[in-house]
């Protein structure tokens, strides 16, 4: 009763398998041919296994259970057979014929003797480029099952129709109709593939066109005061604002001295300029320098902390001593105050006409001094000269220093023009040709520090990056853990 | 007593003078933008006279604008462009933001762009104004246009900077303006005299940047932008007063010969023609292919009042201009590879004569380095291979000394691997007593004819050729020095030969008859009367005298001094050199 049961089982179990392996239909026809024709297919039961008399009844109502309770570890390591006998020799061993499978071994091939002379023409080198890669060889298709075909692949839907279209077509193209979907196309207007406005129009376009700017004259069309008004019209630049902010050239020739193959002279004159800089500049360091050092008898030393440990604490004799005359001091000066006295109306009285006496014998001695003055005139004369020669000086005086501050930079600011370090070359860094010459400073900075000294704008210090808000340090917390 | 309390900075200076951030917030525009403003419309800050007064009593140190200019600001239509730009600026972000990538090519198509040339019209009145102020804007564009383009500026405004330059150049070589030039360790300074002004402009060397940290680069590019549109309406103007095709065009004979050649290998197509104007090589196109009628003399009409001797001085000079203007004209230059080939072909061209280089080096190249007809080949290494008998091999600083002496010099000073005489400056120019260098007097000398006695062999006498020269000077500036100095000689000698304990040679002597000079006699009378002149002088103005005759001597001196340093340093070169040889 048992075994009758198992290729009931194992058929079903095929059925639901193969199409699962093989989606290919032809496949699964010819597997199903294989199974039947071999011999061995009934699993061998091994005699060792007690036979059940009982059969195990177990509910195969569902398809979950079907798997659990039949064993088809067998089917399934058969059939892995049969794939890869077909995989690595193209069909079943059993199918092919004994030619196939054996030949007869009559010793070494000739092959090495005609394989010989290859080398000695030089083609080796040839034959050893054209071996494939191993890396291709892995990758290489080894199966000897040819790859199902796809035959979506090669329907096309509505295949007949659009054949039928196309044919229409051609017979209308060779009778010249255009049809009306391309003839639209035709008749659309070219989009015009114009640059950019944004680029064309921009100031610094490389290719913008220049016109005669002072050749035209300005076209008065229509009144001036509609103009105006509409703001058509620019306003006049007043006269003031064309004059320059300062009297120095644009372009400041360096000194002799900055050839690049200088006179020894005018070189070393150079040098010395540079030279003055940079004491100039040493000593303002060296003056700030000094100004912050700390001064060694303003310092702690034992001794004074000692002392103003202590202080106060130490009774010193000859301080009450000290303190004495203080007090006899202040005592004397609150008396002062407390003995001033009201004045009498006599005493009064006389101030009064002293005080008029004295105006009196003022303005009696300047009518006399005026009256000497007379006598005094050429002296006087003398000395007006003198004052008005000393303001003529000094106008003189002023007039140098402000056209000597027109050439200076202002204070436009709130940093001071700093001049830019002079360009020198030292004796030894100087080249003896132009090939070798190494250039000194920049050009741009040149430009820059002479448009600030001509006073067209602002010296300013490059912006610096604020911080807002404090940065928050926050451990992590994996890096805790590993602290 | 009455009337109302005068109230603190309501009049005067306070009123006259506006802080740089309440007149941008006047104008509503940021500060880079209200910077920017400032200087296209040329409007710099002001340093009051009393800050304190100005500044509401306060002495913190702002910037200051002058009201009136703010006022005049106000009415500027770029500003109206500015505040464009600031809301595209925010529209842009904003698309981005929300990744909308159509509305961002949409704005980016209509972005707000102004054109700076009402503001040219309107600072240059005139064509005059412009050309003066040109220095700046060669400079800055002579600047820009070295720029690697690597987004410190827009990569536009370099192409710009080239166009422009490129063609400010082949004007000066038209025009055969050029007038001076200096080599000098920051850059090579130009000067050219066009239409009566003179244009000093430096150009950097090639490859020499690096980009300093404190410059602010927009200004930079602020200013340029404005100085680009000057210069281009310059350019315009200038090439149509030579009768020149101002988008400058080759000539069509010289682009047939540049025609043949490899031209992909330098640049693209739609660079190559710029390339090839760049290279300075041809000449430009004219509006009427004018058959050298330049040659034409003009017709001269003397001026009633002018004298014919001052006509006549001009007219040499005129000659003498021309002259120089031709001073390379028929000489055919080769540039070996080594030596800057921008700055010598423009040099050369500018004065007439042919340059060429290495095919490989440049495009436009128009001869080989075998031709037979090249005369000079400039040279930058110490030796050569290959040499021809035909043509000398010169340094190059030969080319920049004969444009600033305006004759071709001695060309042996500057062979191949010889130590260079010193680059002298041309922009110096010395007074009367200050120190000549000898190098200078020696270029003089040749100025004005005269030829070197002898060559390099003996330096000795040249060297006292030039202290003679510079005597000489001195005497000129005042013969009664030199009496002096005479009769002071002959007394110290007198003195010695005391001294020495010779007794003086006491000797009767037939006389003789003494040939009277006349010009001598002439000289005396008039040394004479000076002296007269001298002693009649009051005491005020004696004294004023003596002073100027002190301080001419103390100059004499020192140059004197310079002169006596420079003999022994040149000794010892000499002595080191003999023993280098030794």
């Amino acid at each position: 009763m048992a075994l009758p049961l198992y290729p009931e089982r194992d058929s079903q179990k095929k059925k639901s398998e193969i199409p699962f392996c093989f989606p290919n239909m032809a496949a699964a026809r010819r597997l199903k041919r294989v199974v039947a024709s071999q011999p061995g297919f009934l699993p061998i039961k091994s005699p060792s296994e007690p036979v059940s008399t009982r059969r195990k009844r177990v509910n195969k109502n569902r398809k979950k259970n079907w798997n659990k309770y039949s064993d088809i570890n067998d089917v399934e390591e058969f059939l892995e057979d049969v794939r890869l006998q077909e995989r690595t020799t193209g069909g079943l061993l059993s199918e092919k014929t004994d030619d196939s499978l054996f030949f007869l071994d009559a010793g070494q091939p000739e092959k090495v003797e005609q394989e010989a002379p290859g080398p000695a023409e030089g083609k080796k080198r040839k034959g050893k480029a054209s071996r494939p890669l191993r890396i291709d060889l892995i990758l290489q298709h080894d199966s000897l099952v040819p790859p199902p075909k796809d035959v979506l692949a090669y329907q096309q839907p509505n295949a007949k129709k659009l054949r039928r279209i196309a044919q229409k077509a051609e017979q209308l193209a060779a009778k010249g109709v255009v049809p009306r979907r391309q003839k639209q196309l035709l008749n659309r207007r070219p989009v015009e593939r114009t640059v950019k406005k944004a680029v064309t129009e921009a100031n610094n376009n490389p290719d913008r066109d220049y016109y005669d700017i002072w050749g035209q004259e300005s076209k008065d069309s229509g009144d001036p005061w509609y103009l105006q008004q509409t703001r058509k019209k620019l306003v006049k630049r007043p006269e003031k604002l064309n004059e320059k902010p300062s009297v120095l050239p644009a372009v400041e020739v360096i000194a002799p001295g900055g050839s690049y193959n200088p006179d020894f002279f005018s070189h070393q004159a150079l040098l010395q300029e540079a030279h003055e800089v940079e004491v100039k500049k040493q000593k303002e360091e060296d003056k700030i320098v000094r100004q912050i050092t700390v001064n060694k008898e303003d310092t702690a030393t034992e001794e004074t902390i000692f002392q103003e440990q202590v202080e106060g604490l130490v009774e010193e004799e000859n301080e009450e001593e000290e303190t004495a005359p203080d007090d006899e001091e202040e005592s004397v000066v609150v008396g002062a105050i407390a003995v001033a006295e009201k004045k009498t109306e006599r005493q009064r009285k006389r101030q009064r006409a002293d005080k008029i006496k004295e105006q009196q014998r003022l303005a009696d001695r300047r009518q006399v001094d005026q009256r000497q003055q007379l006598f005094q005139l050429r002296s006087i004369k003398a000395s007006i000269k003198q004052q008005e020669k000393a303001t003529a000086v000094r106008q003189i005086k002023r007039k140098v220093k402000q056209e000597a501050q027109k050439a200076q930079p202002r204070r436009l600011g709130r940093l001071k023009f700093q001049p830019q370090d002079l360009e020198v070359q030292l004796s030894d860094e100087l080249a003896g040709s132009l090939r070798q010459l190494k250039p000194e400073g920049s050009v741009l900075k040149d430009r820059f520090k002479s448009l600030q000294k001509r006073n067209l704008i602002e010296p300013r210090e490059r912006a610096k990056f604020k911080r807002r808000h404090k940065v928050k340090y926050v451990e992590k917390r994996a890096f805790r853990a590993i602290t | 007593m009455g009337g109302l309390q005068k109230k603190k900075f309501e009049r005067g200076s306070a009123t006259n003078y506006i802080t740089r951030n309440k007149a941008r917030k006047k104008l509503q525009l940021s500060l880079p933008d209200f910077r920017r403003l400032c200087i296209l419309k040329g409007i710099y800050p002001h340093e009051p006279k009393h800050k304190k007064k100005v500044n509401k009593g306060s002495t913190a140190p702002r910037t200051f604008y002058l009201v009136k200019d703010i006022r005049f600001l106000l009415h500027e239509p770029i500003v109206g462009k500015f505040r464009d730009y600031k809301v595209f600026v925010r529209k842009l972000k904003k698309a981005y933001a929300k990744t909308e990538y159509s509305d961002v090519e949409r704005l980016k198509d209509n972005k707000p762009t102004y054109k700076l040339d009402h503001i040219i019209k309107e600072r240059y009145p005139t064509f005059i104004d412009a050309l003066r102020d040109i220095d700046d804007a060669l400079c800055m564009c002579f600047l820009f246009s070295t720029f690697a383009r690597t987004g410190k500026c827009h990569v536009q405004t370099i192409q710009l900077c080239r166009r422009l330059t490129v063609e400010w150049m082949n004007y000066v070589i038209a025009s055969r303006s050029l007038k001076k030039v200096f080599l000098s360790i920051k850059g090579i300074y130009y000067q050219a005299e066009v239409m009566g002004q003179l244009i000093t402009w430096l150009v950097p060397y090639q490859f020499s940047h690096d980009h300093p940290t404190d410059v602010d680069y927009r200004v930079m590019a602020t200013f340029t932008e404005l100085y680009t549109t000057l210069l281009g309406f310059v350019n315009f103007r200038l090439y149509h007063s030579l009768n020149l095709v101002y988008p400058p065009k080759m000539d069509s004979k010289s682009d047939l010969e540049l025609k043949g050649e490899d031209e992909e290998d330098y640049a693209m197509d739609s660079e190559s023609y710029l390339e090839k104007l760049s290279a300075l090589s041809t000449s430009l196109a004219r509006v009427f292919s004018s058959v050298e009628d330049e040659e034409a003399q003009l017709d001269q009409f003397p001026v009633e009042g002018e004298d014919m001797e001052n006509m006549e001085a001009r007219e040499k000079e005129q000659k003498q201009q021309e002259t120089q203007t031709k001073l390379f004209e028929g000489l055919k230059f080769f540039l070996n590879r080594e030596v800057p080939r921008e700055s010598l072909a423009f040099i050369i061209r500018c004065f007439g004569g042919q340059v060429s280089w290495d095919k490989s080096v440049c495009i436009g190249s128009t001869y080989d380095a075998t031709d037979e007809t090249i005369t000079h080949q400039i040279v930058d290494r110490p030796n050569i291979d290959k040499q021809y008998i035909s043509r000398y091999y010169i340094q190059p600083q030969w080319v920049f000394d004969c444009v600033n002496a305006k004759i071709l010099l001695p060309v042996e000073d500057y062979f191949m691997g010889v130590t260079l005489p010193p680059h002298l400056s041309p922009f110096v120019e010395e007074k009367e007593g200050d120190y000549v260098p000898p190098e200078k007097l020696k270029v003089m000398a040749l100025q004005q004819g005269k030829k070197p006695e002898q060559e390099e062999e003996d330096e000795d006498e040249e060297d006292e050729e030039g202290e003679d020269e510079e005597e000489e000077d001195d005497n000129d500036d005042d013969e009664e020095d030199e009496e002096e100095e005479a009769e002071e000689k002959s007394l110290k000698k007198m003195e010695e030969q005391r001294s020495q304990g010779k007794s003086l040679q006491v000797k009767v002597t037939p006389g003789k008859v003494k040939v009277e000079n006349p010009a001598r006699l002439e000289q005396e009378q008039k040394a004479e009367e000076k002296r007269l002149a001298i002693m009649m002088m009051k005491k005020k103005e004696k004294y004023l005298y003596d002073k100027i005759m002190f301080g001419k001597k103390r100059k004499i001196r020192e140059a004197n001094k310079l002169a006596a340093k420079r003999k022994a340093y040149d000794d010892a070169e000499k002595a080191k050199k003999k023993k280098a040889r030794k």
